[in-house]
């Protein structure tokens, strides 16, 4: 293969940037918004630009976003929710990964298949039985009940990334450890999981995004301005109409798609892996 | 056409004659007076009177309803002459509603010819095939048109006929001309004189002789014979349609135009405003829901997902008949107007495909019998058996109570009336109550109820399964299994085309900005999907949206303002503003599964390429396509998931049409689709449990459909 042609790259940067301002266009409608200062409520007319540059907004957002609530607890709420709910998901669904990944045994096969079936179920899929069941526990209403739910989305396609994690990593070297005296346990808190680590941390970070991005099962659960998450906040921005200045929303937004996106684009690689349930190698 | 080899097979040809005939029958004694019938009944009597009185030179210049051709009219203008003479039906206009004042005994006899075509038919599938025959016996739109006064049953006999006779002549000396391409183009004439869209049979069969004389390299030779098919063909259909013998051009032109106009014009095709999908959409549907108690089942919509895992096999088997489905579809997708009744055009490939597949599913049930056998070798060690339950008992522990549990106590919630009326009973032990004592037989089952609410839980048993099974499979003129599917298709595909264009520019040699184009093009995967849903609200929200706040500022008649005005009239252009978003958000996954890929290709083979002098096209399509695809299929499987499960993108919108919305929204909001019924609780939860059987079927098949997707469950 030869370099292209100048007129190839011509023709190839153009087709890019086509491509670039379809992806472009949304994303700035939300910035337009953001740094808009002149917004009373929802937007009235069309710009491209914003009429009055200002920060203001992000300032408002960063101090109390939604009604009274503090910025701060809502970053609080979301971090808990979803450190707690990747934390379960992946700390009791290892062992049953583990399990599948080293160990034949009978039933295997149809647990597997079982096992990609709820991987692949939608999260609305545990809407309905959890919230009643939460609500007969009586704590449908906490953080605690987000922390549950969100885990109980997450759990099938940690376990199921966690196991081709285990299975990549050769048996050999659990066996020379078990030949030297080791036991299950040992092997596995020794060999196999300083190894698997990366990879784990990469499907919980999955189910952290998952938690943190979540909202409208969140407004079902939730009654208490105290126990909303960022997300949830958005949201609500949206449904609140023109009781604030859009711009909130505009900024809220990016604040909170800026650290995921930053993740996203350093760990691309290895993020795209284990969304492909950890089978594209 | 396969030897009949056994008793039992011609058992299964007559069983299946026996079927296609019961249906029939009963079909056109209880189908109700549909649309058009009384048009075809009165040209029929037309002729009918003509004959009587031997007024032969009538034929001429008969002719009612010139828009199509008369064969099909002259035919039941023929059955009816057993049955005295009525005076004619009136004319009406073609939006007129169905003359429920027709004479039986005319109906009933019209009916009854047409019905017999329709069997005929049912019983040459079945020599070909007897599963394929009994499905088309079972199809209950084709038993619907053949069994009415319509024009559907004659021509969808000679079409098939077209096909076999041709199949039979392409098995002999393919250059020559000889009995059966004769009695093709025979058959092939008759068609085009009783309707012309089955004529897209010839254009299927001479895509066919193309790609066969191609690979033979007898071009040259066999256009001669092709030709003279196409000219008899045209000959016989000029012999059997008496009405332009006096004046050809103007009298095909006339009916040709007619069609132009009427699915521009028309009132009817104006109202029923189908869109463009619309004959997908009678594949998966079915007329069991228009006339009660006349079809035993709505088997359609199976029938049509069957075929589509037996095309590719079919294909290997004999393409034309795919040839012939594909033809048609497109066609009936190109083509404005887009009543049911078309698909008849269809439906012998179809079940002919659909027979292939549960061929398939026995080859592939017999493959896992004879593999498990192998693996019942496999010795389990009990070591090892007893080495894995630490492991397994604490993992299984949480996994029953997390996400087992809540399916189960799922299912259990489908068979209450559990909702927001009842919200207090069902917290104070009432749902315990209604299925511990449903289950045990000690509270009776109440039947699922339409509109009342109680405030107690009540026990119904399965009774919600049927009504939420027809909601997914119909709604007011909808479907939401149907949408499902088309939008997880057609979202994949978009996805997986842009996704791969872009990674192929990228890829080439000396692309200046590649990182930077990357990582901007990365952006739409990053951002959550919920705050990706909001950007493309905020440009297509009918209030406050950026086009619509950009019609008000430029006018409705500024290049905005038409694209609104035609999104607000059409169902298939709205389903862009969905596909869109659903385009941004995927298309970055495939560009860097693509660009992985691409990079695992050895350099060497497109040095290679180059060297041979294969253009751009020849090495994408036989290099860089084939190396490619093996490892873009999880890829393809992930996002496939992901759209069939869509949902924050249709909440986000806040679009309240239950069938322009996938699965997953319905059991978020299953109100929408079900605003007078009772229970959402338990609503939600019984189109839930079906979803999840839904799913577990395309695991299934796509688990047997390719060996990467063995790979995603085995692996």
């Amino acid at each position: 293969m030869h370099k292209i042609s100048f007129l190839r790259q011509f023709v190839t940067q153009i087709l890019l940037a086509i491509v670039g301002f379809f992806v472009i266009l949304p994303i700035w409608g939300i910035i337009r918004l953001a740094f808009d200062g002149s917004l009373r409520g929802r937007p009235t007319e069309f710009r491209l630009l914003p009429k009055i540059w200002s920060f203001d907004a992000f300032l408002q957002v960063l101090d109390k976003p939604y009604q009274s609530v503090d910025f701060i607890i809502l970053l609080k709420n979301s971090l808990l929710v979803s450190f707690g709910a990747a934390l379960i998901a992946i700390v009791l669904g290892m062992s049953l990964a583990y399990a599948f990944a080293r160990f034949r045994f009978p039933g295997r096969q149809i647990g597997l298949v079982g096992l990609l079936l709820t991987a692949v179920m939608p999260p609305v899929a545990f809407m309905t039985p959890l919230y009643i069941l939460l609500s007969l526990m009586q704590i449908r209403t906490t953080l605690m009940a987000l922390v549950i739910t969100y885990a109980a989305f997450a759990m099938p396609f940690c376990i199921w990334n966690m196991r081709a994690a285990f299975q990549a990593i050769s048996k050999e070297i659990e066996e020379a450890a078990f030949l030297d005296g080791a036991d299950d346990l040992k092997t596995f808190i020794y060999i196999t999981l300083p190894l698997a680590l990366p990879s784990i941390a990469v499907a919980g970070l999955i189910a952290f995004l998952m938690a943190y991005s979540e909202f409208t099962l969140g407004w079902l659960f939730v009654e208490k301005g105290d126990n909303l998450t960022l997300a949830m906040a958005i949201y609500a921005i949206v449904q609140s109409g023109n009781a604030q200045p859009w711009s909130y929303l505009g900024s809220l937004a990016l604040i909170m798609s800026i650290p995921v996106v930053v993740i996203f684009i350093i760990f691309q690689r290895t993020l795209l892996e284990r969304l492909m349930f950890g089978d594209a190698q | 056409m396969k030897r009949i080899k056994t008793p039992l097979h011609i058992l299964a040809i007559l069983f299946v004659i026996f079927t296609a005939w019961a249906l029939r029958s009963r079909a056109l004694n209880n189908l109700s007076i549909d649309f058009d019938e009384d048009d075809y009944l009165r040209a029929g009597q037309e002729y009918t009177h003509l004959i009587q009185t031997s007024n032969w030179s009538g034929f001429l210049e008969t002719n009612y309803r010139p828009e199509h051709p008369p064969l099909a009219k002259i035919i039941i203008g023929i059955s009816l002459l057993s049955v005295p003479e009525k005076p004619l039906t009136p004319e009406a206009a073609t939006s007129a509603g169905p003359n429920n004042y027709l004479p039986r005994d005319l109906v009933h006899s019209a009916r009854t010819v047409n019905a017999i075509f329709g069997t005929i038919t049912v019983a040459i599938v079945a020599l070909i095939n007897p599963l394929a025959g009994l499905f088309l016996a079972a199809h209950t739109f084709t038993i619907k048109y053949v069994s009415q006064v319509m024009l559907e049953a004659f021509p969808a006999l000679t079409s098939l006929l077209v096909v076999l006779s041709y199949l039979q002549w392409k098995k002999g000396k393919r250059s020559k001309l000889n009995g059966w391409l004769i009695l093709s183009a025979v058959f092939l004439g008759l068609t085009a004189a009783s309707k012309y869209l089955y004529c897209v049979v010839g254009i299927a069969i001479l895509i066919d002789w193309y790609l066969d004389a191609k690979e033979q390299d007898t071009l040259k030779t066999s256009l001669r014979t092709i030709i003279l098919w196409g000219v008899l063909a045209i000959i016989v259909f000029f012999a059997f349609n008496p009405y332009i013998w006096t004046n050809p051009i103007l009298r095909i032109g006339e009916s040709i135009f007619y069609h132009a106009g009427y699915s521009s014009e028309a009132v009817e095709v104006q109202n029923a405003a189908y869109p463009v999908w619309q004959p997908f959409f009678w594949l998966f549907f079915s007329p069991y829901w228009w006339h009660e108690g006349v079809f035993p089942f709505p088997f359609d919509a199976f029938i049509t997902i069957l075929a589509l895992f037996g095309l590719k096999r079919l294909w290997s088997k004999e393409r034309l008949y795919v040839l012939w489905l594909g033809i048609a579809i497109a066609f009936l997708l190109v083509w404005p107007t887009k009543w049911p009744q078309y698909i008849i055009t269809l439906t012998v490939p179809l079940t002919i495909a659909a027979a292939e597949s549960m061929f398939l599913l026995r080859d592939n049930i017999f493959e896992w019998w004879k593999n498990r056998k192998t693996q019942d070798k496999v010795h389990y060690s009990k070591t090892e058996t007893h080495r894995v339950l630490p492991w397994l008992i604490p993992g299984l522990i949480a996994f029953a109570v997390l996400t087992l549990f809540p399916l189960i106590f799922q299912f259990a919630v489908s068979m209450t009336d559990f909702n927001t009326t009842s919200i207090r009973d069902g917290f104070n032990g009432g749902i315990w109550r209604a299925i511990s004592g449903g289950l045990t037989g000690e509270i009776p089952v109440t039947p699922a109820d339409i509109g009342t609410r109680s405030n107690q839980v009540n026990f119904v048993g399965l009774s919600l399964y049927p009504v939420v099974s027809n909601f997914i499979a119909y709604l007011n003129g909808g479907s939401v299994l149907f949408f499902n599917i088309m939008w997880t298709v057609l979202s994949v595909l978009l996805q997986c085309g842009l996704g791969l264009a872009v990674a192929l520019l990228l890829w080439q040699r000396g692309v200046r900005l590649g990182k930077f184009w990357q990582t901007l093009f990365i952006l739409p995967w990053a951002i959550p999907e919920m705050i990706g849903a909001m950007m493309w609200v905020n440009i297509f929200q009918p209030d406050w949206g950026w086009l619509y706040l950009a019609v008000d500022k430029f006018g409705p008649d500024s290049l905005f303002g038409t694209f609104t005005n035609a999104l607000d009239k059409s169902p298939s252009l709205w389903l862009v503003g969905f596909l869109l978003p659903a385009m941004w958000y995927g298309f970055p996954f495939m560009m860097l599964a693509s660009s992985i890929g691409l990079k695992t290709i050895p350099k060497e083979v497109f040095d290679a390429a180059s060297i041979d002098g294969a253009s751009i096209w020849q090495t994408f399509k036989y290099v860089t396509w084939p190396l490619l695809l093996p490892l873009l299929i999880p890829a393809i499987i992930v996002r496939g998931i992901f759209a069939f499960n869509q949902f924050y993108l249709f909440q986000a919108f806040g679009f309240t049409d239950a069938t322009l919305a996938t699965l997953s929204y319905n059991v978020f909001n299953p109100t929408n689709g079900f605003g007078r019924y009772g229970g959402q609780f338990a609503l939600s939860a019984a189109i839930n449990i079906l979803t999840i059987v839904i799913l577990m079927i395309f695991v299934i098949l796509f688990n047997r459909w390719s060996k990467a997707g063995e790979g995603v469950t085995y692996a």
